[in-house]
């Protein structure tokens, strides 16, 4: 929980968290040594200095490490994982459901557990979708469509297939689909980061909610386009948040382009931990104004009332979480206490 | 040996990430050049292992033929480090191969769509720039609509940084076709056709969104590549590699 200055309390939903095992005991090649590598200079980047983790910890951190920095420190109320395989990469894989899951019931209300789902994994994978949604429960799943399998170097929501999972996805119940944008998508003489299979998979499927993690970027014009013709396309603000601290009037810019383009109930607070911590993101966030200049050119605000949204009010209406009820069940629990 | 390094460096600072609008020397790509008699390698680098290949295939491929245009240059080898397709551009550009020869089984054609989607970008978001700047001056929507050609060049009072803007703005304007006559509207769409004032505010806010996205993510790639590779030092950009 977040207290302003005048007492008032902020429920928090970190909508994008992670439990992974980059360690070279579970690298299977160069490019698992170069994916995690490559967090690390996103998290060296980005960080404040007195938030930059030492490597040999950034590589494989455990549970212990996750819910204090989330939830002692972190004024996070809930979280919600967003799981990555990458099982051309990671022996073990990157992400975990089954770990995250487990952690999710040692601390009752505290995590929402996604799952994920590759559609190249045919009639299995969409057996494996059945056995997470009666299994666990889960209501979400994270894609990561530059994720590589086989010869294949990612694929497209509007593939056969995916339409298939989706399809899937609503007959369960699964409604929120967090896509992650990463570069390498074949074919490879097209934008790798092109979001419009997005605006397609939107369209075809109003009944399902497209987060759109690091609201597009590095395309942030384009997420912007077809966030104004969708209404079931939201903007996930994790990558975008650490620019807070970096670049400030960039955040401040993109923070009045999407609340001019999607409104305030679009967007969700996201760390993208381990890479950021939500400690110093929600310090910054929370006392962040935005520049009169920039504020004139859109006109959007960004008051109290559009932050508590963002942090948690938003995720809380994706997840049909009653934030009052919630708040009171988690008052009592290990962690609240542990505060 | 210095005379012909400086001519490498020139034709490189020439040579843009399609994606950035930026030099790939401002950007510190560069890593090194080693030139051995009438052949030059190009030591290339990214802010990260996962670039994408198209783009990195694009400044390879630019890089080799603007140095190919020395006229004592017979070849030009590339040699992108780091990189999760360095073996496939690097063995690509260097034989003048291709993209979709480099990459057969994971392309379905050539860049010149991805060229053309990025040179528009790059098109608005020079444009925007001076835009802004004359809105910020306090010039009125219809003045800056009717100013043409001429009195754009000749604009008074303009900074240095803004008459770069404007020869950068013509130079692309030029790559789209449409002529640059004294009496020409200086600002158009990039498929030529004129802005009409009802529809300027919301021009505005289209390209700015691009100048936005194409800002960010310079910065964006900077900061990584400074992170991998260290501060970049004056030194580097002209360091040449010895064997």
């Amino acid at each position: 929980m977040y207290r302003t200055k005048n007492g008032e309390e902020i429920f928090v939903i970190d909508s994008h968290i992670a439990l992974w095992d980059g360690s070279p005991e579970n690298q299977l090649n160069v490019h698992g040594a170069q994916f995690i590598n490559c967090f690390y200079d996103y998290h060296k980047n980005l960080s404040p200095e007195e938030w930059v983790w030492p490597k040999e910890k950034y590589l494989k951190y455990d549970e212990e490490t996750l819910v204090h920095d989330i939830f002692n420190k972190g004024y996070v109320d809930m979280a919600i994982f967003q799981p990555v395989y990458l099982k051309e990469f990671y022996k073990n894989g990157f992400g975990d459901v089954e770990k995250n899951s487990r952690l999710a019931q040692k601390y009752p209300g505290r995590f929402i557990s996604n799952g994920t789902f590759d559609p190249r994994a045919g009639e299995r994978g969409l057996e494996y979708l059945e056995y997470l949604a009666e299994e666990h429960g889960i209501k979400g799943v994270k894609l990561y469509t530059a994720e590589w399998n086989g010869n294949s170097k990612g694929y497209k929501l509007t593939d056969p297939w995916a339409q298939k999972y989706l399809e899937k996805c609503e007959q369960l119940g699964i409604i929120n689909i967090h896509v992650h944008k990463g570069p390498t998508i074949t074919p490879l003489n097209r934008d790798a980061f092109d979001v419009a299979d997005i605006d397609d998979a939107a369209s075809s499927f109003p009944n399902l909610n497209f987060i759109v993690e690091h609201v597009g970027l590095p395309r942030l014009e384009d997420f912007c386009w077809i966030a104004t013709q969708e209404a079931n396309v939201y903007g996930g603000l994790a990558v975008a948040m650490p620019f807070i601290h970096s670049r400030p009037r960039y955040f401040a810019e993109i923070m009045s382009e999407l609340i001019y383009w999607l409104g305030a109930d679009r967007l969700l607070f996201g760390s993208d931990y381990a890479i950021w911590e939500p400690k110093w993101l929600i310090d910054k966030f929370m006392d962040f104004e935005l520049p009169e200049d920039i504020q004139k050119e859109t006109g959007a605000e960004l008051t109290l009332e559009v932050k508590k949204k963002i942090l948690g009010e938003n995720a809380a209406a994706l997840y049909g979480i009653d934030i009052e009820k919630q708040k009171e069940m988690l008052k009592n629990d290990q962690l609240a206490v542990a505060n | 040996m210095m005379r012909q390094q400086d001519e490498v460096y020139a034709k490189l600072a020439a040579v843009y990430d399609p994606e950035l609008d930026e030099p790939v020397t401002d950007m510190g790509f560069i890593e090194g050049v080693r030139i051995d008699g009438p052949e030059v390698t190009v030591y290339f680098r990214l802010p990260t292992y996962w670039c994408s290949p198209n783009f990195a295939f694009i400044m390879a491929e630019d890089i080799r033929n603007r140095i190919m245009e020395l006229p004592w240059v017979n070849d030009v080898r590339i040699q992108l480090k780091d990189h999760c397709a360095s073996d496939e551009i690097n063995e690509g550009v260097s034989k003048g191969k291709s993209f979709f020869e480099s990459f057969p089984s994971m392309s379905n054609g050539g860049l010149d769509e991805i060229r053309h989607t990025f040179r528009v970008k790059t098109y608005k978001s020079r444009q925007e720039r001076i835009l802004r700047h004359f809105i910020q001056s306090g010039l009125s929507h219809t003045a800056i609509l009717n100013l043409t050609v001429a009195e754009l060049s000749n604009y008074p009072g303009l900074e240095q940084d803004t008459h770069s803007l404007i020869e950068g703005y013509f130079a692309v304007r030029s790559e789209f076709g449409h002529t640059l006559k004294p009496g020409d509207t200086a600002f158009v769409r990039y498929d030529g056709q004129l802005i009409q004032p009802e529809d300027f505010s919301n021009y505005l806010l289209e390209i700015r969104r691009t100048r936005m996205s194409m800002e960010f993510n310079s910065n964006y790639c900077r900061g990584l590549l400074q992170t991998r590779y260290g501060e970049p030092g004056k030194e580097n950009e002209t360091e040449v590699i010895k064997q």
